[in-house]
């Protein structure tokens, strides 16, 4: 606009073109220092993700583990070989695994759990596992 | 004093035998020391597996729970005393368990890829 009233005057185009910034010529506003701010404060802000789900908890978690209560040591048991099931099957969280099957162990040796089978008392039991193929 | 647990089970005999041996277990204890502070009867069941013990085939026992606190030398002294006593057909002493199960996290994925990757130490 400033370049269209210069021209106006009685200088001619040429003269103008040769003594005035590009910018000024064309009435394109330089960026000012404003806009940078402005364009910084629209980054996405920082922060944890607000969606995240809580981690999966197994099925003994929050339970204790004893080697009095038989039966539900003798739902991580094979009916037919009295095996421990293996954490694939189980589907269980290191440490739980391990305290199964250490307690597990003490009741064999203590006098309190069958060592060949699953006791018949428990074999209605509700299955955690998943076998696939049972032994 | 440490805390023991200790695992009794007793041939299945009438209530007042059942009764006396008991009695004699528990002044056993006292008298080497220690503070019983439960007896527990966990009833009278079919054994897991039968059980030979002082020359008799086992096929059904009393089970009893005595927790007990005392000097660490107490368990020695009382596997043998109770080996000797032929209505006892297993015992076991354990460190009283402690029941904590109040920081379960869950389980958290573990980054397999890492753990392929050899590092350099």
């Amino acid at each position: 606009m400033a370049a269209l009233a210069l021209a106006g005057k009685t200088r001619s185009w040429c003269t103008l073109r040769r003594q005035l910034p590009a910018a000024l010529l064309w009435g394109r506003r330089c960026s000012s220092r404003q806009e940078e701010v402005s364009v910084k404060s629209d980054y996405p802000i920082q922060m944890e993700n607000p969606y995240k789900e809580p981690p999966r908890k197994c099925v003994l978690c929050g339970i204790n583990v004893d080697y009095k209560n038989v039966q539900l040591l003798s739902q991580f048991v094979s009916p037919h070989t009295g095996r421990i099931y293996g954490r694939h099957i189980t589907g269980l969280c290191n440490k739980k695994q391990k305290e199964i099957t250490k307690a597990i162990k003490r009741a064999h040796v203590f006098g309190f759990m069958p060592v060949m089978f699953k006791n018949p008392s428990f074999l209605m039991d509700p299955k955690i596992c998943n076998i696939k193929y049972p032994e | 004093m440490p805390r023991y647990e200790l695992a009794l089970i007793l041939k299945a005999m009438q209530r007042p035998e059942t009764a006396a041996v008991l009695k004699r277990t528990v002044e056993a204890l006292m008298e080497q020391g220690a503070v019983v502070r439960n007896l527990e009867n966990l009833g009278e069941r079919a054994l897991p597996y039968k059980i030979s013990k002082h020359k008799q085939r086992h096929r059904r026992g009393g089970y009893f729970l005595v927790d007990f606190e005392g000097p660490p030398s107490i368990v020695s002294t009382m596997m043998d005393h109770l080996g000797r006593d032929i209505d006892v057909i297993r015992r076991t002493f354990l460190k009283h368990p402690v029941s904590k199960t109040e920081e379960c996290s869950g389980i958290i994925p573990v980054n397999y890829e890492d753990k392929l990757i050899a590092k350099k130490k």
